[in-house]
């Protein structure tokens, strides 16, 4: 294989492993967001209970998730230096928003949040959750406004080799961006759902003594799954006249482009029936008596996940040959690095990458078979003290 | 701008190093008998100790990659590509310390992760340099020597060690001229009003989490 197609490889790998973690952060940030407001409002024990326990989850997959992003961020310079030479000036633009709005913040609130449990004004400690969650989004925003002027660029002006940049309000109100974004929003929103309404499933399933708990989560769950999938589809859809407009050839870039966008479809479509047919059937716990639809529920978890990695395919290889789309091939935009150099990142990433995602769905199925707790436990970002 | 650019740089690069260099030091000391780390003999007290700062480092290293993309487009790709292995094994190491002090692994892997690390920086800082790179050592040694300062609390020194261990990165970068590499005006004059009022914003919110945690 060549440097091009092995830095390719490691991009795809390097981005499915880290969408993985975003789109469960925010889809459990989201849900987080209305427990806590509930418990904050209502003082109720249960609702700072689940609080808890779905926080515990949703910490410890941003702590294992930050690495992959890490890696992510330095190998734009590590493998594709010619993007930033071209194209720094505009595509950096959003990227560093991303960094210093986004993530830095993030970070940083959720570390207040984590070590304010009970010992901060209980306002202020639902206000840092809420800045969590808000600099979380502006982090899906800026990425895609990103990813918006790869796919469609915009707000450029050419300055001999180089682009600049011309318009930044143009690169927020690209098409390829705006609609991207609300797709993405909701696919997160749609895999917390599902999270949690198997999770709560698995819990029943082994006969669980928190039924109060476990039901009201499951209810969460399945409403959240219902209210995001219609709106998922919708943003998806809307997509198709964008792309016919700015990238015509996109379903023709390799022959076997369709099947993923087929099965993502499917997907979508299969869970917003599913959710909705599910709805009626919460009321007086029938779902729950019936207990085989508990079975569905929590097969139903990888679904989303898998769907979103297909979406992604479909967006970023229908671009090729273009890094972005007509000004700068992917081939010339790759380092002047040894193809051997790269072959052992890609080797050394995919493997810890591999090992990061097991880690985590092992501890994660610790922390929910142990399921919420009975005493008061703080959450901490050491996940072994969870 | 551009003295502004290298500023911002330089605070953000010197606040992961000063943050990150008593994390890997720690790491490093795990490999030492313990009564030479005197203070205590557990090394759940070396974990406990960091855990504050935890979450709070590897954000400035985010942070400095970010505004030297975006500040220095001509220079970012061709100095991360320019020592590409030598970050394969900062990141692997990066990654590997993360997870195993999250996870409390064996304590060979969480010293593996430090040491991977830190010398990862000193190769990186001997390639800046154009030094042979038995000049890679110092970078290990300066977090060690950190780290032990932090865990024995040694708080008059750590300042000192603090500046030893930010300072050698930031003062090689300096010989690179970025004339020529940087964004246009457009760019940097539409960054500079999200980046300096965010610095000490975060720096306020990471002293506030460190003074919450030891309440």
């Amino acid at each position: 294989m060549s440097a091009v197609d092995l830095a390719r490889l490691q991009f795809a790998s390097t981005t499915s492993f880290h969408f993985l973690f975003v789109l469960l952060t925010l889809g459990l940030v989201t849900l987080l967001v209305v427990m806590q407001t509930r418990f904050t409002i209502t003082g109720a024990a249960v609702h700072e209970r689940m609080t808890r326990f779905w926080g515990r989850i949703y910490v410890i997959n941003y702590a294992l998730g930050i690495v992959t992003g890490i890696v992510m961020e330095f190998q734009f310079g590590l493998n594709w230096s010619g993007l930033a030479t071209y194209a720094g000036d505009v595509f950096g633009a959003p990227l560093a928003m991303e960094t210093l709005v986004a993530f830095f913040l993030e970070s940083t609130f959720l570390g207040l949040w984590i070590f304010g449990w009970g010992r901060l004004n209980r306002w202020l400690h639902l206000a840092l959750l809420y800045l969590t969650a808000l600099t979380a989004f502006a982090s899906a925003f800026w990425i895609m406004a990103a990813n918006g002027f790869l796919q469609n660029p915009v707000g450029y002006r050419v300055d001999g080799n180089v682009l600049r940049l011309d318009d930044f309000g143009a690169l927020l109100t690209n098409p390829a961006f705006t609609s991207a974004l609300t797709h993405v929003v909701f696919a997160a929103i749609t895999a917390g759902g599902v999270f949690m309404t198997g999770i709560s499933a698995y819990h029943f399933i082994k006969r669980t003594p928190e039924v109060d708990f476990f039901r009201r989560s499951l209810r969460m769950g399945v409403v959240t799954t219902a209210l995001a999938t219609p709106a998922l589809i919708g943003a998806g859809f809307a997509q198709f006249p964008v792309i016919a407009r700015y990238q015509p050839d996109k379903t023709e870039a390799a022959p076997w482009i369709g099947a993923p966008l087929g099965f993502m479809i499917l997907i979508g479509m299969g869970l917003t029936m599913i959710s909705w047919l599910t709805l009626p059937l919460l009321v007086k716990d029938a779902v729950i008596r019936m207990r085989f639809p508990l079975y569905l529920m929590v097969i139903g978890i990888p679904f989303p996940f898998v769907a979103a990695i297909f979406g992604w395919m479909f967006r970023e290889i229908g671009r090729q040959p273009w890094l972005i789309y007509g000004l700068l091939r992917t081939e010339d935009a790759v380092s002047h690095v040894d193809a051997s150099q790269i072959l052992l990142s890609l080797v050394v990433f995919t493997f810890l990458f591999l090992a990061l995602a097991c880690v985590d769905w092992a501890l994660i199925a610790r922390a929910v078979r142990r399921g919420p707790d009975v005493a008061p436990a703080p959450v901490s970002p050491m996940v072994v003290t969870l | 701008m551009e003295t502004l650019w290298l500023t911002v740089l330089g605070v953000l690069t010197v606040g992961y190093f000063a943050l990150a260099g008593f994390d890997y030091g720690s790491g490093l000391l795990l490999a030492l008998p313990r009564r030479y780390v005197s203070s205590h003999r557990k090394r759940d007290e070396t974990y406990r100790l960091v855990t504050p700062f935890f979450l709070g480092n590897e954000v400035w290293l985010v942070a400095a990659i970010g505004v030297l993309f975006a500040a220095f487009p001509r220079l970012e790709g061709e100095l991360l590509s320019g020592a590409h292995s030598t970050f394969t094994l900062l990141l692997a190491g990066l990654v590997l310390f993360m997870a195993a002090v999250q996870l409390r692994l064996w304590w060979w892997l969480v010293f593996t992760g430090a040491l991977m690390v830190s010398v990862g920086w000193g190769l990186f800082l001997a390639h800046l340099l154009h030094a042979p790179w038995p000049v890679a050592l110092v970078m290990p040694v300066l977090f060690a020597v950190h780290g032990w300062v932090f865990q024995t609390r040694r708080w008059k020194l750590f300042p000192v060690t603090a500046l030893l261990c930010a300072l050698p990165i930031p003062l090689a970068f300096s010989s690179i001229d970025v004339t020529g590499l940087m964004a246009h005006d457009d760019t940097l004059g539409l960054l500079a009003w999200v980046a300096v009022p965010i610095i000490p914003l975060v720096v306020l919110a990471q002293w506030s989490i460190v003074a919450i945690s030891s309440r």
